[in-house]
């Protein structure tokens, strides 16, 4: 993509200075994988292979869980970020698993993100927040904003005109088509869906969201849940994971793109904002760091409709 | 080994139950849910699940049976701090256990025990109440209330009320991990 190879450019000095310099011991960026069409995650520690990094508009993998890998160690990495995986990065310093010093972001505008046919993704026609929410530095002209915006910096011509934030109004379109089923329909589709899973918690791996150091799928203390992948302990599994992202989950959809198995995972995320949005006021998790999410805070005069 | 062990012979002596450092303590594995499914006078009777809070709820249920009244005896009480201390997964789990219905119970906004938990309570379950019924769960199958530990009658109303509810509705059978 030609608008972003001054900002590869940028992005491959930059890191080596970083490294070089000593201020940061590790970049996290991408890659171009073996295919034209992937752009893998890089973590590079040494200045020499900075060339490495890459920046297009396949680069659709949120980086910000890997910052967990270093949560112990005090030394900086920095991080390449777009505008959803900025989110996760606020996610990760609000839940105080990484402090600021451990992390410097480096914003890149977002040309919006195309599967292997060229056609945009529906996260990214979907996007609210197509530049990062905060950063330390930024890349090709982007702006930093905490509100719903328009693509800037050096593809927002390219964004805008793929559709990127298009139909931000239309997210909660697969949600309202399930809602209007019956509860036999949605039992028997949820069932569908959850049947296939087969617990390969890549959608927990990939979550900046689900950071604890001690999964409760993880656990040994046995009783909480089968190893087995039956539906019982897939629903429990499911359904546990989006009780623990709920109002946490910062619409990244990396879970549903990971799903070696096409659940519609974000369908459930998607759900539990609306609700949240509905019940306890609007709240976009992983914008503002000050904002505690809202199943950690409550009101007096909160809804009780099921009492 | 007569001698060394007072309990040679036992069928204990076979299986490796407790008391073995290092080893854990299995449970048997299940063959058929818990008292569900149970019938009197040949009729289905739900097995509904309640979670109490140790200050309200379970004091309210305690004046209740000290009181002497009557209600079905279809809700098993579980103790818990606060309701609070309620998470998602003890629902799923007594759902997946054979539950019919899951009452979580506690003190009244602003009589927390603990100042807040309640709070937490109220919104959270408000959530996964919804998130069920997203997912097909019937709403009476899942519901809160406030019950402070003078309200023996209103616990007693809500056991009643709840059986009833539930009744109409038959067996749960989603997310069961064993047929009745």
């Amino acid at each position: 993509m030609k608008e972003l190879h001054n900002v590869n450019v940028a992005m491959r000095t930059l890191a080596r200075e970083l490294l070089e310099s000593g201020t940061v011991a590790g970049v996290y960026g991408w890659k171009k994988g073996s295919r034209p069409t992937l752009t893998s995650p890089l973590y590079i520690q040494d200045a020499a292979k900075a060339d490495r990094l890459a920046y297009d508009q396949y680069a659709v993998s949120n980086l910000s869980a890997l910052l967990l890998d270093h949560r112990n160690n005090d030394k900086k990495r920095a991080i390449f970020v777009k505008g959803c995986d900025s989110r996760g990065v606020v996610r990760l310093l609000q839940d105080q698993q990484i402090t600021p010093e451990q992390v410097l972001v480096i914003g890149l505008p977002c040309p919006g993100m195309v599967d292997e046919a060229g056609s945009l993704l529906t996260k990214c026609a979907e996007c609210r927040f197509p530049n990062p929410v905060m950063a330390d530095q930024v890349l090709g002209g982007v702006e930093v904003s905490k509100q719903p915006s328009a693509p800037t910096g050096v593809t927002a011509e390219a964004a805008r005109k793929v559709g990127v934030g298009s139909r931000a109004g239309e997210r909660m379109a697969q949600v309202a088509q399930l809602e209007g089923k019956t509860a036999a329909e949605k039992e028997a589709y949820w069932a569908e869906q959850h049947d296939k899973c087969i617990r390969c918690y890549a959608c927990r791996n990939v979550c900046p969201a689900c950071n604890c150091r001690d999964c409760i799928f993880d656990t040994e203390k046995k009783g909480w849940v089968s190893k087995a992948a039956t539906s019982s302990a897939n629903a429990f599994f499911a359904i546990t994971r989006a009780m623990h992202v709920a109002g946490r989950c910062v619409d990244c959809g990396e879970c549903e793109r990971v799903c070696p198995m096409d659940i519609p995972i974000m369908t459930v995320n998607r759900k539990l904002q609306q609700d949240i949005e509905a019940l306890f006021g609007p709240y976009d998790a992983g914008v503002d760091e000050t904002v505690v999410p809202p199943l950690g805070r409550y009101q007096t005069d909160d809804p009780e409709e099921f009492l | 080994m007569s001698a060394l062990s007072p309990k040679s012979g036992s069928p204990a002596d076979c299986a490796v139950t407790e008391g073995h450092v290092g080893l854990p303590v299995l449970d048997p594995p299940p063959t058929a849910a818990p008292d569900t499914g149970k019938t009197k006078n040949g009729e289905w009777q739900p097995y509904i699940v309640g979670f109490a809070c140790n200050w309200c709820t379970y004091a309210g249920a305690d004046l209740a049976g000290l009181s002497r009244m009557q209600y079905p005896p279809n809700m098993r009480l579980v103790r818990v701090p606060c309701s609070g201390r309620v998470n998602p997964q003890f629902v799923l789990r007594a759902f997946q256990k054979g539950a019919d219905a899951v009452l979580v119970a506690g003190c009244h906004p602003g009589d927390c025990h603990y100042g807040t938990g309640n709070y937490f309570t109220r919104r959270r379950f408000l959530l996964m109440q919804r998130l069920l019924t997203f997912m097909g769960v019937d709403p009476r199958r899942f519901q809160a209330r406030w019950i402070s530990g003078s309200e023996a009658p209103k616990f007693r109303d809500v056991v009643t009320e709840l059986t009833e509810q539930v009744r109409p509705l038959g067996p749960n059978r989603l997310w069961r991990e064993v047929e009745p």
